[in-house]
């Protein structure tokens, strides 16, 4: 962890955006304190507060006093449509412009999509049909 | 060096220093037992060849003098950075070492008074004579007044060599390569002094010289009154030392 | 009650030379610091100024807002930690940590409890530890005095780096039961880079930064890519270094481009890559550099 050049507290905020959208951490859920997170990572705790300010300014945490922080309950909803928006630029936007730096065709690109998308479908239902039996 | 444990800010400077002193005393105890054994047996070993005609109470005392220069140096010298980093003001620091001077040159002049009245009553018991070299000649002290008058300025004598030490002490701290030069002038003065309170080699015969006749009378007084004021000019001397004393840097 | 540093127009001299000039800073109360400098850049002068180890030539150093220099109810609250500690040598372990208990908030059983943890002999002599036990009863002197401002300066030097990694995890677990100001003084700056909520860069006798630590770590960049793109891209920003292989050049700019910059340099093939805190720290230092 730590290591791509964001900001550390920028990078917890994204952890637990990304614990909420994979439903390790429930709407409504209660999230660690500032000093467990500081602790367990061992980082400054203005550090990891950083991270929850930001979070409760987009929404996606609640403070309450004396208690703790919580998921908002819309919190999936919020991030729903920010994650998309940043896949879209931190995966595609670079994918594009190397694809176009190494001459690949864009056609290309959009076959491979498709066809590992029905891999991935048909993956899927396999477990699906696998959980049922 | 044992602190008093979590003394309270105004009063720590006092308790640091009662401290100091018990610290002093408990770290030379085997010395201090070994050295009053030595002036008490040593005389009975003597005896057995020679006459008693000398105080050995009187050189033990005498050396406890530049002992107890050597523990105010050692001690100013070891505890300014010890204390200041702990986070003692240097003024604090002086004070307690005023408080450890006052009680150590109590407590060790105490001793000598002791060690003189006993060795008197030991002496007159064994039919020996307490006398001391002075000026080439040897001479009883005296009477039990007499004995008494000569035993009671040991304190004062311990303080002055104390504060010397100190100047010293702190004068070597502040000043790494030259502080200890302050022996040149300090040593002299103190020692000559002492000397001429008992009209002893090297100094003594000098100053009765200069005095005269009025040893006797007058001259005593003044040469006491000398020693109270070096010992107040050496502990505002070293009190001034160490009131702005910066800590050495870590060598790397 | 954790304490504020300032200075105001601080100068420090040895002799003729300035080890510190003209220096203000104000260190905010219960923040963890770091203190950045090269050797002789005048970390240790400041330092030794903040605790009242010395007084400065001219100016004015304030702790918790009072003058630090001769005040016992501030100093007995405020710790500096050397390299190798201020002991006498031939203290045992013991005395000298019970010599700690001058301050008022000492924490005697705290203190013997890390010397257990660390596996400090309370018996042996000072004399009788190696540089890297030494350190560490410094650090256990320094933790227990549970002062207001507490400065670690290269205290790490001699410790290996299992003993360095609990040093942290320790200080930074004293930290967040009680909340004060520490500084702490390194070169191993991307060790300690985490625990820091700002960071101060010291160079020949003067402030260089002072920023948050996320600043620094956001502040430089490099650029690699084809040189002359790189060139054309870097023309306009403050280049701190630049190395080059063959047709592929690699610049370190000291600050962090903006969109349309990012987006131009994509375009050229130009990768844009973070500078460590350690990376930086060593351009912005270097001789020759005329600093700010």
């Amino acid at each position: 962890m730590f290591d791509d050049g964001a900001p550390i507290y920028r990078q917890i905020a994204d952890q637990i955006k990304a614990e909420i959208m994979n439903g390790s951490l429930q709407p409504g859920g209660k999230v660690m304190s500032t000093n467990q997170y500081a602790a367990f990572y061992q980082i400054n705790p203005a550090t990891a507060q950083k991270a929850f300010r930001e979070l409760v300014d987009e929404g996606v945490l609640y403070k309450q006093r004396g208690v703790g922080m919580f998921v908002a309950d819309d919190a999936r909803d919020k991030l729903a449509a920010d994650f998309r928006d940043r896949f879209f630029e931190r995966v595609l936007a670079p994918l594009v412009r190397e694809a176009r730096q190494a001459g690949i065709p864009l056609t290309d690109i959009i076959d491979y999509l498709r066809a590992s998308d029905g891999n991935a479908g048909g993956a899927v239902n396999q477990t699906e049909k696998g959980a049922l039996q | 060096m044992t602190a008093p444990a979590n003394t309270r800010l105004p009063s720590r400077r006092y308790a640091l220093g009662v401290g100091m002193a018990g610290e002093g005393v408990k770290y030379f105890r085997f010395w201090i037992a070994a050295a009053v054994l030595v002036s008490f047996l040593g005389p009975l070993a003597i005896s057995r060849f020679n006459d008693i005609e000398l105080s050995t109470w009187f050189y033990t005392a005498n050396v406890a003098k530049w002992f107890t220069a050597f523990v105010g140096g050692g001690f100013v010298y070891a505890l300014v950075p010890n204390m200041i980093a702990a986070g003692l003001t240097r003024r604090e620091l002086s004070v307690s070492m005023g408080v450890f001077g006052a009680m150590w040159s109590l407590v060790l002049g105490a001793c000598a008074v002791a060690g003189i009245a006993i060795e008197r009553f030991y002496y007159d018991a064994m039919g020996w004579s307490q006398g001391i070299d002075a000026d080439g000649a040897i001479a009883p002290i005296g009477s039990w007044g007499d004995t008494l008058a000569f035993a009671a300025v040991y304190p004062l004598l311990y303080l002055v060599y104390f504060a010397a030490g100190c100047v010293i002490g702190a004068a070597s701290y502040r000043w790494e390569s030259s502080g200890w030069l302050l022996l040149v002038p300090i040593l002299p003065i103190v020692f000559s002094l002492d000397n001429a309170l008992y009209d002893t080699e090297p100094f003594g015969p000098g100053w009765m010289g200069f005095l005269g006749r009025y040893m006797d009378e007058w001259g005593r007084g003044v040469v006491l009154a000398g020693i109270v004021l070096v010992a107040l000019v050496l502990a505002a001397g070293a009190h001034r030392i160490l009131i702005d004393i910066p800590l050495r840097s870590k060598k790397a | 009650m954790s304490f504020t540093v300032n200075l105001r127009d601080v100068t420090l001299k040895y002799g003729d030379a300035d080890a510190l000039a003209d220096v203000d800073l104000t260190l905010e109360a219960g923040k963890i610091y770091g203190l950045l400098g090269r050797n002789g850049a005048g970390k240790t002068s400041l330092l030794s100024l903040i605790a009242a180890f010395r007084k400065p030539t001219s100016g004015a150093v304030l702790v918790g807002g009072e003058p630090v220099w001769e005040n016992a109810p501030i100093v007995s609250r405020v710790a500096l930690i050397r390299e190798g500690g201020d002991f006498d040598d031939s203290d045992t372990v013991k005395a000298t940590i019970e010599t700690g208990q001058i301050r008022p908030d000492f924490d005697l059983d705290y203190a013997l409890k890390l010397a257990d943890k660390f596996e400090l002999s309370l018996k042996k002599k000072v004399r009788e530890l190696s540089r890297g036990k030494r350190s560490v009863l410094a650090a256990v002197c320094g933790l227990a005095a549970r002062a207001e401002l507490t400065m670690f300066d290269e205290v790490h030097l001699g410790m290996d780096a299992p003993t360095r990694d609990a040093f942290y995890k320790e200080l930074l677990a004293e930290y967040m039961d009680r909340q004060h100001t520490v500084v702490l003084s390194t070169h191993l700056i991307d060790e300690v880079a985490n625990y820091l909520e700002e960071v101060v860069i010291v160079d020949r006798g003067r402030i260089l930064r002072h920023e948050d630590v996320e600043t620094f770590q956001g502040m430089g960049a490099t650029l690699t890519g084809p040189a002359d793109a790189v060139d054309a891209v870097a023309a306009g920003l403050d280049v701190l270094a630049e190395q080059r292989l063959g047709a592929t050049k690699s610049v370190t700019v000291s600050a962090r481009p903006d969109a349309a910059t990012r987006e131009r340099a994509a375009n050229a093939g130009i990768e844009i890559g973070p500078v460590g805190l350690q990376d930086l720290f060593i351009h912005l230092t270097e001789p020759g550099k005329n600093g700010a």
